[in-house]
């Protein structure tokens, strides 16, 4: 058990890295006082951007992971045939959620994935290319960015091992005397 | 993010390839297991070359499952297994992968260069008579509850309260006897309310929580817990239920 927990807190640790930062709600107060209006409940909207660990057609709920570290929590919204962008809620990718409260529930309004950016002066590159590059024997370092449990499990031909949150201490594997050295890096897919 | 690192450390040919792993094993290209899941990893590793090979020399755990046995023997191998291969060269292997990946196998990975790729390796190899047997058992995830002990708590209530969090229409087919019933969907709402209505349940109380295959269930142990529920375990099993008579299937 304890090993268990041991070795999913790398993957914990760089989920939290991905989702940086989003445990904060975009606080957008939509508060429609009419002065005339008696009593008019206070409905607002905001956003949580985190990774779907679940989704339940029948419950008709999706529970997605927020925040980074020690303040990562699970939050559970539903959603309903009004929703936008259901299908985006996939266990395992990123999604920005719109929610507004009722009650003590959340209900999410519309659903959009979120897309990894590309950090400056980083291509892109496809999986035909890059099996290209494996099969000829080209001379290049892949990075496999993804906790070092997963890249155990299976790995991209020739890959070596780099979780991100190391990235800082093991730079070094890196051919730094040769900035011209190509390098790929590739991790678990749009999270 | 890496690549940025990369960039910033002076590296000027930086790609990112954004799809990532999950998109290279959908075109059918192959994944290579790492040195220490060979080694010790919850998974089953499968040795394609001839039983005469694998008696005189093999990667130690491996079962034998002779390429041209393979199609009808690989059923043994549960489908949620992770499955590493290794052959008498990377081609078998992955032809092998094709069939795994056919079946419907999804976790499945290769030695690198077959047997000859992990003996250049220097891994440790091991003869003797072959095994055919598979037994592999999942290890559980954090919060998960054995099959044994949820079926221990339908015997005798006073080690856990099992809670049912289906929904009415499913509930209407079947349920525990001894079960609470939540929807998932009004768990939120009314979770301290619905604790409230089970006589002497405290936040320490051991809960169990069922849906039909377990995802429903690991959401509402998320909630429970969060919530302060600190004995909560969920059941990671297909339960299919006819009146007060419930299937449990692993």
């Amino acid at each position: 058990m304890k090993k268990t927990i041991t070795k999913l807190v790398p993957f914990l640790v760089v989920t939290a890295f991905f989702l940086s930062g989003y445990a904060q709600a975009i606080g957008k107060t939509t508060s429609a006082v009419e002065p005339t209006a008696a009593i008019k409940e206070k409905a607002t909207e905001s956003v949580y951007k985190g990774r779907v660990v679940g989704k339940s057609n029948k419950a008709k709920t999706i529970s997605i992971q927020v925040g980074k570290g020690a303040k990562a929590q699970t939050i559970m919204v539903k959603f309903d045939e009004n929703t936008k962008g259901t299908e985006y809620a996939t266990k395992g990718h990123g999604v920005i959620i719109s929610y507004e409260q009722q009650g003590k529930d959340l209900y999410a309004r519309s659903i959009k994935p979120k897309l990894s950016k590309m950090p400056k002066g980083v291509t892109g590159i496809k999986t035909a290319k890059l099996k290209a590059m494996i099969d000829s024997g080209k001379d290049f370092v892949l990075v496999d960015s993804r906790p070092s449990t997963r890249y155990g499990q299976g790995h991209l031909p020739g890959a070596i091992s780099i979780p991100v949150c190391e990235m800082q201490e093991l730079i070094g594997l890196l051919p730094t005397r040769h900035p011209e050295f190509p390098i790929v890096f590739y991790c678990g897919g749009p999270t | 993010m890496s690549a940025g690192q990369a960039v910033n450390a002076g590296f000027k040919n930086v790609s990112v390839y954004l799809e990532g792993e999950p998109a290279w094993s959908k075109a059918g290209n192959p994944l290579h297991a790492g040195y220490g899941f060979i080694c010790r990893g919850n998974n089953v590793i499968v040795d394609l070359r001839s039983i005469e090979k694998a008696a005189a020399s093999r990667i130690p755990r491996s079962v034998s499952m002779p390429f041209d046995t393979l199609e009808d023997v690989m059923d043994e191998i549960p489908m949620k297994a992770p499955v590493v291969i290794f052959g008498d060269n990377e081609e078998q292997s992955l032809a092998a992968l094709k069939l795994f990946k056919e079946e419907g196998y999804k976790k499945v990975s290769l030695v690198e260069g077959g047997y000859y790729g992990w003996k250049r390796l220097g891994g440790a190899l091991i003869k003797g008579p072959v095994v055919t047997e598979v037994t592999w058992k999942r290890v559980l995830a954090p919060g998960e509850v054995t099959v044994a002990d949820f079926k221990m708590a339908i015997e005798d209530p006073s080690k856990a309260v099992i809670l049912d969090v289906r929904t009415n229409d499913e509930i209407s087919v079947g349920k525990l006897e001894t079960s609470k019933h939540i929807p998932l969907d009004q768990l939120c709402s009314r979770m301290d309310e619905f604790f409230a209505t089970i006589k002497g349940v405290t936040k320490e109380q051991v809960i169990y929580i069922h849906c039909t295959t377990g995802a429903r269930a690991e959401m509402a142990y998320k909630e429970l817990k969060k919530n302060g529920y600190i004995n909560t375990k969920f059941l990671m099993a297909e339960v299919s239920c006819e009146q007060n008579d419930c299937d449990i299937d692993e």
